[in-house]
């Protein structure tokens, strides 16, 4: 017996030698990088191994996790609040922000690197002063199309909505398929609802929304015909098919066009890297020269204010926006850089430069509607039912509804 | 009477202290978040009574009450009906009798989810090809996407999913109807009809209750069905209150609210579960 406790402690001695040893060699700081993601995972492994081997006593630890916004709130509901983030520029990240559990980047020489009118774009979604994230991506809503099957029709791009919706009854009278709708997945309509709504709700709707100067009703009205005629035009049965039924459906060629952003672009290649695809803003106008394109920021990165290990994210962050790696993430998510001088020359989306050139950019609409509200399902519903007075009146009262909360 | 050894209330403290901490404790805290305007995160003040004012006035709240009990009481029904059908079926002499138990219990232990994209996948694609070859207008497409008929899909994933649980209790109770009752019976002439509704049927009754209750609550609770197959869509036709509490509260930034939409949903649950269990007592004989 007194064998066995000997032997015994003699082990737990060394277990305890071991671990203290390999503590005091591994002075490495640990980060956790939560980003919300799926697509950029391996391209975000890619330069965080880049950023270890730069700075081999910083350890950074890629999170993510599906529905990546619910799971990053209710850590916050506790209290555990990851040192780095990446997140989608929207309503949430504006909740988030305003909440002050983020750092200020206002004095930082970095964040002056980056475009102002994302930076302007973030500072919408908190209404605050401050800058609590940095815009590192930018994303464009658009509508994809199939650059053989529009040449096998002499189509061209559409620049005005009526040209558009030519295009679409040409093809219908081909017996093509125009538009492939994913109108099961009430997300999805948010696509041609954010380009269509950018256009026509006019200047400072939201603004003026907030101070009861104006409704849904007065702003909303072609918006909503809009998007209903949209329906003349797709596949049968378009609330049957899901998001990644249409991307299987586009890439197998069964529509010339797929409403969708930019995002979409690559889970498509995937299941069919031969095809020859292209992107163009949905012209919502019919003055060409004042269609704006919808882009938002796609990805922005931030920090908990109080980490435990500011410098060491920091630098992290300040990686990323070197122009190098931020040039190597574009060209490898498809998506336009919020660093300037870095751009986006891809043939697929070359159609869309002229949006950035230009400016004629717009935010999405929807990161400023209340998420409480469900937009996306109140316009399914609306899809269904088709009647545009009682649509705008649920909109209206659903707004009032979750603001007097 | 003889004392209690304190041994056993010893015995009962670390399940008390688990079900303290891991279940009444956080019950508490969101009836107390129920009483401010908490986001989920940051800080709050107290708002009274505004949140449970506000939700009587919540169509969408209405409408999710609606759809739930819609679902419920159908769902309960239909379980019950087939899981008795079932449950006689395997009690009676059959061959293979123990495998069929088997298989039928297989889908009760299948996780919801899983069964859930299955099942998604035949309402997008198979259910319509049939519809169409068979010429059946309403079938040829996604009843998912139809918004008077999407409930209906839940149903029949929520109904294929837990029969065999049902099954299962209602097998347990006609084990414990004894052989002689029927033995006399048939010496008295009954049918089978007859042994079934005054032989079987009143002894099973406790077995009924508790099949009642349970489907009745744990469809009340639906939540993971919806998730796989609709979420909530078309428009708001399948957004059960649970799935409204979800998406209001963790996605939508009303955590306070949709929390206190959760106290009210507990008190209706804990009555209905309370009620059923008085009403249907009742019925039960003891020979």
């Amino acid at each position: 017996m007194k064998k066995l406790a000997l032997s015994l402690t003699n082990f737990l001695l060394i277990l305890l030698l071991v671990f203290t040893t390999s503590s005091v060699f591994a002075r490495q700081v640990e980060l956790e990088f939560f980003q919300s993601k799926r697509e950029a995972v391996t391209t975000f492994n890619e330069l965080i191994t880049k950023f270890e081997a730069e700075n081999p006593n910083i350890k950074v630890i890629q999170n993510q996790v599906p529905d990546a916004e619910t799971v990053l709130k209710s850590r916050l509901a506790r209290n555990n609040v990851p040192d780095i983030m990446g997140l989608g520029g929207n309503y949430t990240y504006g909740q988030i922000a305003a909440a002050g559990i983020l750092k200020d980047f206002s004095n930082d020489p970095y964040l002056a690197k980056t475009q102002l009118a994302y930076q302007k774009m973030l500072q919408d979604l908190h209404g605050k002063k401050g800058h609590y994230g940095i815009p590192y991506t930018a994303n464009a809503n658009t509508v994809l199309y199939n650059k053989d099957k529009f040449a096998e029709l002499n189509l061209e791009i559409p620049k005005t909505w009526e040209q558009f919706i030519d295009t679409a009854k040409k093809i219908k009278a081909a017996g093509g398929t125009p538009f492939y709708l994913t109108f099961k997945d009430a997300w999805t309509i948010i696509v041609p609802w954010n380009s269509l709504a950018a256009n026509l709700h006019g200047e400072n709707f939201i603004e003026q929304r907030l101070e009861n100067e104006t409704t849904f009703e007065d702003r909303y009205q072609k918006v909503a015909e809009r998007i209903y005629k949209l329906l003349d035009y797709g596949q049968n049965d378009v609330f049957g098919y899901g998001y990644s039924q249409g991307n299987q459906a586009f890439a197998n060629g069964e529509s010339f066009m797929y409403i969708q952003g930019v995002w979409a672009i690559n889970p498509i290649l995937e299941s069919n890297p031969d095809l020859n695809l292209g992107a163009f803003a949905l012209p919502a106008v019919n003055d060409a020269d004042e269609n704006m394109l919808v882009s938002g920021v796609d990805t922005v990165l931030t920090m908990n204010k109080n980490t435990d290990h500011p410098e060491a994210a920091e630098k992290f962050i300040e990686f990323l926006l070197e122009e190098e790696n931020a040039q190597f993430y574009i060209d490898e998510q498809m998506t336009f850089s919020a660093v300037e001088n870095v751009f986006q020359e891809d043939p697929t989306v070359v159609d869309l430069k002229t949006y950035f050139e230009s400016g004629n950019l717009a935010p999405f609409p929807d990161h400023y509607y209340p998420s409480g509200m469900q937009v996306p399902n109140l316009i399914q519903g609306f899809l269904h039912e088709g009647d545009v007075e009682e649509f705008l009146n649920t909109l209206d009262s659903e707004w009032n509804k979750v603001q007097s909360r | 009477m003889k004392k209690t050894s304190s041994v056993f209330y010893w015995m009962t403290i670390p399940a008390f202290i688990l079900f303290f901490v891991f279940h009444t404790l956080p019950a508490l805290q969101g009836i107390f978040y129920s009483f401010t305007d908490y986001i989920g995160f940051g800080d709050y003040g107290f708002v009274g009574f505004r949140n449970f004012i506000n939700l009587l006035n919540d169509g969408r709240a209405f409408d999710a009450y609606i759809f739930t009990f819609k679902f419920a009481i159908v769902s309960t029904i239909i379980v019950n009906i087939l899981s008795l059908l079932i449950a006689l079926g395997l009690n009676a002499k059959i061959k293979f009798k123990d495998t069929f138990r088997a298989i039928y219990f297989v889908p009760y232990m299948l996780s919801i989810l899983v069964v859930g994209y299955i099942f998604n996948h035949i309402f997008t694609f198979i259910l319509p090809e049939i519809g169409r070859n068979l010429g059946i207008d309403i079938l040829s497409k996604n009843i998912l996407g139809n918004m008077d008929l999407a409930w209906i899909g839940v149903v029949i994933l929520a109904v294929w999913n837990s029969s065999g649980f049902n099954t299962l209790l209602y097998l347990s109770g006609l084990q414990t109807v004894p052989d002689e009752l029927y033995e006399v019976a048939k010496i008295d002439g009954a049918g089978k009809w007859d042994q079934f509704k005054h032989i079987t049927f009143p002894l099973i009754a406790p077995f009924f209750t508790i099949n009642i209750v349970i489907s009745m609550r744990g469809f009340l609770m639906v939540f993971d069905h919806i998730m796989a197959l609709t979420q909530g869509g078309p428009g708001r036709a399948t957004e059960s209150i649970t799935l409204l509490i979800y998406n209001g509260g963790f996605m939508g930034g009303e955590f306070a609210y949709q929390t206190a939409n959760a106290v009210v949903f507990l008190i209706v649950v804990l009555s209905i579960s309370l009620f059923q269990i008085k009403v249907l007592q009742k019925r039960e004989v003891d020979y």
